[in-house]
């Protein structure tokens, strides 16, 4: 299940972007960690969009009557979908700002 | 704590789920409110949906029961009726429908609430990831 815990840095733990995370001792991870950490949270974002889409099929072919699990599984795949991209434009914004950055 | 992201959600729809169920009830009281044949010789006995948390304490709502309301039938002298008995008395159902009508709006009260509770939690979220831009 995603972690929407506020602090984002439970999601990409020791995310060296912004800086804060500098001072944790002996961060050995780089940007392309954290990038894997965000694909790792990725498939779950996929799998809750998956299932949202499955139940909306399911209700629409008569198959399931259920219209509030149908809203449940939207919501879920809506706010992790809404995280994945905030993080995501987060980490793009990063990079950009490294490869702005003059030398 | 650890902030469980999705938890809300679920708890929410189980309100919203147990609160149909309640509906559900209530709606066969009401259309039942008349019916002095149950298909066992009985009249029709009110439902009453029993509501029990999930888990430990803290958790979402599941219907526990469906409890049906033992009080006794009223009686109403009604001599040519079918199922009248040899007194001429038909006993009806246990149904009061202005008490269902109580239950109605509690359930419709307690569904939106819970659908409230969704709403918010969704846009408390939204604050939370507005916070990365």
């Amino acid at each position: 299940m995603i972690n929407m815990n506020p602090n984002v840095s439970s999601v990409l733990p020791n995310t060296t972007i912004g800086g804060a995370a500098q001072k944790s001792a002996g961060s050995n991870s780089n940007f392309v960690d954290t990038i894997k950490n965000a694909q790792s949270q990725l498939g779950k974002v996929d799998d809750l969009q998956k299932a949202s889409d499955v139940s909306i099929k399911d209700l629409l072919s008569g198959k399931s009557e259920d219209i509030t699990s149908v809203v449940s599984a939207v919501a879920k795949a809506d706010m992790s979908f809404k995280l994945l991209v905030g993080v995501r434009n987060k980490l793009v914004e990063a990079y950009k700002e490294t490869m702005n950055m003059p030398l | 704590m650890k902030v469980n992201g999705l938890g809300p959600i679920d708890i929410a729809i189980s309100g919203m789920r147990a609160q149909g169920k309640s509906m559900e009830l209530i709606s066969s009281n009401v259309a039942n409110a008349q019916t002095t044949d149950n298909g066992e010789g009985e009249p029709y006995r009110r439902v009453e949906a029993t509501f029990k948390t999930d888990g430990d304490g803290i958790g979402g709502v599941s219907i526990d029961d469906v409890a049906t309301d033992m009080t006794d039938f009223e009686r109403i002298f009604k001599p040519g009726h079918v199922n009248a008995d040899e007194q001429g008395y038909l006993a009806m159902p246990n149904v009061s429908v202005p008490e269902e009508m109580i239950n109605l709006n509690t359930a419709v009260r307690s569904y939106k609430a819970n659908a409230a509770v969704l709403k918010r939690y969704q846009s408390m979220m939204e604050t939370t990831i507005e916070l990365l831009r």
